[in-house]
């Protein structure tokens, strides 16, 4: 159990004091790393309730853009307006789940991969008031774009992630959700509002995936449909969720790290397609070892403490 | 069965309804509606076919039938023939690459969960659309043939003809698998697999065995849909998401394992996108169509108390 804590408390003192040992190249890396993290961690939060969503990219550029709107608009500073991409687009995904909750399995995946497509035309054909093909330009930085405060920024955003995913899997949310995936009669007997429960948990999942995405646009002072809505955001998460392994908090945040960085490897060498590297480990990790990296750790140590 | 009766009189009077008022309104709308329609069709019955009997979604649809337009594009172009004498052997080569990836992939998911499918297949996906991205970079690509500009003017409207050839390939499409389905063996074998394949096994017949046959069929079929793709539109990497998403929207609203309504949905969405694209500046809208047909058959089920 002490062991335990003194790990803990060794990975806190390294994800706070990194910046004081590193230059702005692997700040930048790391911020991006810690975003995909963040993505990871929601996508996880969502699949334990047994509904697979595709509608990451959609989220997340739903927040870059009312993030950028409020910061154009309304002259409103980065945080309050990052804060306020998440709390808008929680509310629309709710109002979405209201209807697309309904559908299960395939219907309901299928879905939200459909959401990303469908919030890139409205926002490519909004006009000028929501910049049209070209998208927007923010012309105040958040932090004025430092490195080092953008990585905190970056890092409160995968905590805000990680603690809603603990506080699912500590509390009876977590029994409910768990029901639900296995089998929604049970879960409906034991008086289990199944409808509720997940329009909760998708509208706070797409929160955070829009929390992720309003500080990238903060960040780096742009968004465009094109790389707002890029499927990317949508692939490179699943594919660290199901390396590092499904059904729990630290599987994503561990394939975040490994994917994110061998990402930046892979786009110095491969410069088109670098991808299919993504859609390779997924199809791997689905067919020979579905629990993920952690999930066989996990396996050997108990064998091993046997 | 009475309600059925009912239901089809008004699907068929509203069908009437529109077509007069669009006649008289807007002729165009009618013939490029009819033109999509075809296309849609003829990408939405492969699926239908994977997703009957093997019960899989297959979202790597769309990027199959992309892989094969390129397979043609490439050949055509280093051989410098037209494409449609590439097609045959484009259709074989994707029959084997069909064969290849059920082996190798679905096969080892056949009995894993729904949710482990879907993820399967879009990491399938993903391979097909970055490998071509990757081989062929994201530079659109497209044939200059001339003979697909043919026009036709009746009266004041004039349109082209060439369009119309993928209406005959989804009726032709249908005809042949209906055939295959009802008066083969093999077909016959096919249906009571996806109708129960612990039956059909316990009756001899091999059930992967089938699987492979209809996974590669579907991707052959893709393989003869890709060239004629390739004829009419430009090609890029990731062309292949959209059709997967509108095929899957279409055979949702048929309803799985009903083959020729496909034809009707396809007409639906056809003629609705050609509709909305008929108005100034509202082309790039068309393809939200979908989307809101699939949100109002979602809608439709859930209130008749079905389950989808």
């Amino acid at each position: 159990m002490k062991k335990k804590y003194i790990f803990w408390v060794i990975i806190a003192l390294a994800a706070v004091t990194i910046p004081l040992f590193s230059g702005p190249y692997q700040m930048s890396v790391l911020r991006t790393v810690l975003t995909y993290a963040a993505l990871a961690v929601s996508w996880d939060m969502l699949i334990r309730s047994g509904q697979l969503s595709f509608g990451i990219a959609g989220f997340f550029g739903l927040g870059t853009y009312i993030s950028a709107m409020c910061s154009i608009y309304l002259n409103m500073p980065g945080i309050p307006a990052i804060i306020i991409g998440g709390i808008i687009t929680c509310l629309i995904a709710m109002a979405l789940g209201t209807i697309i909750l309904r559908l299960r399995g395939m219907y309901f995946a299928i879905t939200t991969l459909a959401l990303g497509e469908i919030f890139r035309i409205i926002i490519r054909n909004g006009g000028e008031f929501t910049g049209g093909p070209e998208g927007l330009i923010i012309k105040k930085l958040v932090f004025d774009g430092g490195t080092i405060p953008t990585y905190y920024l970056a890092l409160g955003i995968l905590l805000v992630a990680v603690g809603a995913s603990i506080y699912f899997q500590k509390s009876r949310f977590h029994l409910a959700l768990t029901t639900i995936r296995n089998n929604e009669r049970v879960a409906m007997t034991s008086g289990i509002n199944i409808y509720k429960t997940l329009i909760i948990v998708f509208g706070i999942t797409a929160g955070i995936q829009a929390l992720a995405g309003a500080s990238f646009a903060q960040m780096y002072g742009f968004v465009t449909p094109e790389s707002s809505f890029s499927g990317d955001y949508t692939l490179l998460p699943l594919a660290m969720s199901l390396l590092g392994g499904m059904y729990g908090t630290w599987g994503p945040v561990v394939g975040a790290f490994l994917l994110g960085i061998l990402s930046e490897y892979l786009k110095l060498y491969i410069p088109y397609g670098h991808l299919i590297i993504y859609g390779i480990i997924i199809v791997f990790v689905i067919l020979v070892m579905p629990q993920g990296i952690l999930g066989l750790l996990k396996k050997k140590f108990r064998k091993e403490a046997v | 069965m009475d309600s059925r009766k009912k239901a089809l009189l008004a699907i068929i009077a509203a069908v009437a309804v529109v077509t007069v008022i669009l006649l008289l309104w807007k002729p165009t709308v009618l013939i490029f509606g009819v033109q999509r329609a075809g296309l849609y069709a003829a990408v939405a019955l492969p699926m239908a076919l994977i997703l009957g009997i093997v019960h899989i979604v297959n979202l790597a649809h769309g990027e199959m039938m992309i892989l094969s337009a390129y397979i043609t594009y490439a050949v055509a172009r280093a051989l410098g023939v037209d494409p449609f004498l590439v097609m045959i052997p484009t259709a074989a080569v994707m029959f084997i690459v069909g064969a290849i990836l059920y082996r190798v992939t679905i096969k080892h998911a056949i009995e894993a969960p729904e949710l482990n499918q879907l993820i399967l297949t879009f990491g399938l996906a993903m391979v097909i659309s970055q490998g071509i991205n990757m081989v062929a970079t994201s530079q659109p690509r497209k044939l200059s043939l001339d003979y697909v500009t043919a026009s036709l003017t009746i009266g004041d409207i004039s349109f082209g003809v060439y369009d119309f050839i993928f209406v005959a390939l989804a009726l032709v499409m249908l005809l042949g698998l209906t055939f295959f389905l009802k008066k083969t063996t093999m077909g016959k074998a096919a249906l009571a697999v996806g109708v129960n394949p612990r039956g059909a096994a316990i009756v001899g017949i091999n059930v992967h065995k089938t699987y492979m046959l209809v996974f590669a069929a579907s991707a052959a079929m893709l393989g003869i849909l890709g060239t004629f793709f390739l004829t009419k539109m430009s090609l890029f990497p990731t062309a292949g998401g959209a059709f997967t998403m509108k095929s899957f929207c279409l055979v949702a609203m048929a309803g799985i394992g009903n083959l020729p309504t496909i034809l009707l949905a396809a007409l639906a969405l056809g003629v609705a996108e050609a509709f909305i694209g008929s108005f100034a500046g509202m082309g790039s809208w068309t393809h939200i169509v979908f989307f809101a047909m699939i949100i109002a058959v979602i809608l439709g089920r859930s209130f008749r108390g079905k389950s989808l």
